[in-house]
């Protein structure tokens, strides 16, 4: 019985410019094979090797097309939260380690590509060379950062109840009523603070990202993360990737700063990681 | 540059939780690798269910929709026809049930006695607080109807100050923060 594997697509690479000296050209196979060495097994336990097509080279690893095509394993992936962990972060290892090894330039691929067998995979890539080469010519020189702000809303209420003159007399309207009524009043006042705050972020998230934009040459917004996900007390207020040149990393990165140095005190935080291969620009 | 440092499985599951840039960077990954990334034709392809599902696997401790429900069943077999105010009265309680739902699956972590005790302390200082907030809905809408008296305005409004005055203070002891007593979505949520 023929036991059938097929390759699981991490990643397309430009292929790497080798130059092992003039006499050595025999071994340039050898050399590509020692290429993503660091990387170790792949999904399934297979060793990450590339296969070419032109001057382009797709990062695989070989699985078992019965174990990782069956119904069971659909299942599992829907089901189990361990496994997908375990498979979806090595997936991003080697995508990664990968895009390390090919001067910083990888096309990620959604978890879970599995081909046939090489033929189909060639003739995806034959199919989509084209595509790939764009990707690779916008690409180049770029790495994605994730940017995410949380709001604390109490400070910018706070800042609201100072700086509104609308409040501000409110305020100063129900001083003189007796305590038990003021109660009700005041919470009027923090209704409407909230209520403020809640509309000021609309015009707060757009002046951060104009001057973010300086920096960047694309952005992706993607959907809130819920506080079960981000296992914050504040709630997410922006979830975006930008796609930053290499030379604008530093001033990118000062510009979160200057963000955080001015907006932390009414409530907001900035996080952002990367550089990440471009999920987000594929 | 630095690169994101990944965490593996094995550490999350021996040192407990990662500390939170780690964790952020996990959330992240995952977020991306499952959500984002090029596809291709022809490929077979491992379908993970609706990615929020899989993470959050979200448990409720208490499901208190269905009081709301017995609540709006009490009002159908009174008899009585039930007003487009009351209607949305009880449609805002059950507005305030989930919201306070939404924080309790997070609170209780049996594995550490000390977070545990701050668990206790926040789930049940936001079930007083939910109460107290209904409890102020309620006179609103008395006081609204012309029900009550001055004396009684004045004595609501001292309880309710007093209680919010207490709700602070545990709240401090047990360094609970504002956010996570907080019974309305922040910013995100609709209002009431």
């Amino acid at each position: 019985m023929k036991i059938m594997k097929g390759p699981y697509l991490y990643g397309i690479c430009p292929s790497v410019k080798i130059h092992p000296p003039k006499f050595y050209v025999v071994k340039l196979r050898r050399v590509k094979k020692l290429l993503d060495k660091n990387i170790g097994e792949g999904i399934g336990g297979g060793k990450v090797f590339r296969i070419p097509y032109k001057d382009i080279e797709a990062v695989v690893s070989e699985v078992y097309l019965k174990e990782f095509g069956s119904k069971e394993i659909q299942k599992r992936a829907a089901e189990d939260l361990e496994w997908i962990k375990e498979k979806a972060l090595m997936h991003e290892k080697v995508i990664e380690t990968a895009m390390n090894n090919s001067d910083g330039l990888i096309i990620p691929m959604k978890f879970g590509a599995i081909f046939k067998g090489r033929e189909s995979l060639i003739s995806s890539l034959k199919k989509d060379y084209l595509r790939f080469k764009n990707l690779f010519k916008n690409l180049n020189g770029k790495a994605e950062y994730s940017v995410k702000i949380y709001l604390k809303s109490k400070p910018l209420e706070n800042e609201i109840r100072k700086s509104s003159p609308i409040i501000q007399r409110k305020l100063e309207e129900i001083k003189s009523l007796p305590a038990g009524r003021q109660y009700f009043l005041e919470e009027e006042v923090n209704e409407m603070a909230k209520k403020e705050a809640r509309n000021s972020i609309n015009n707060y998230i757009p002046l951060f990202l104009e001057k973010l934009k300086g920096f960047t040459e694309e952005l992706k917004e993607n959907k809130i993360l819920g506080k079960e996900l981000t296992q914050r007390n504040d709630p997410m207020v922006f979830n975006g990737a930008f796609l930053v040149k290499k030379e604008k990393v530093d001033r990118f990165q000062k510009e979160i700063q200057k963000l955080r140095a001015e907006y932390e005190k009414i409530g907001f935080t900035f996080e952002s990681s990367g550089p990440w291969p471009p999920y987000n620009f594929v | 540059m630095k690169h994101p440092k990944i965490q593996t499985l094995e550490n999350i599951t021996t040192s407990g939780r990662p500390p939170i840039e780690e964790r952020v960077t996990l959330i992240d990954a995952l977020d991306k690798v499952l959500e984002k990334g090029a596809v291709l034709d022809g490929e077979i392809a491992i379908r993970v269910a609706d990615v929020d599902l899989v993470f959050i696997g979200l448990k409720l401790l208490i499901t208190s929709i269905s009081r709301a429900e017995v609540l709006r069943r009490g009002e159908d077999s009174s008899g009585g026809a039930v007003s487009k105010e009351d209607e949305e009265y009880i449609k805002g309680l059950e507005r305030e049930i989930e919201r306070a739902e939404g924080n309790i699956p997070r609170i209780i972590e049996a594995s550490d006695p000390k977070k545990a005790e701050k668990g206790i302390a926040q789930l049940v200082l936001t079930l007083v607080k939910l109460i107290k907030d209904l409890m102020y809905r309620e006179a609103k809408r008395r006081m609204g109807k012309g029900n009550l008296s001055e004396v009684e305005i004045q004595k609501l409004g001292l309880t309710f100050k007093a209680l919010d005055k207490k709700i602070e203070e545990i709240r401090a002891i047990f360094g609970l923060e504002d956010e996570e007593l907080n019974l309305d979505l922040g910013p995100l949520g609709n209002l009431m």
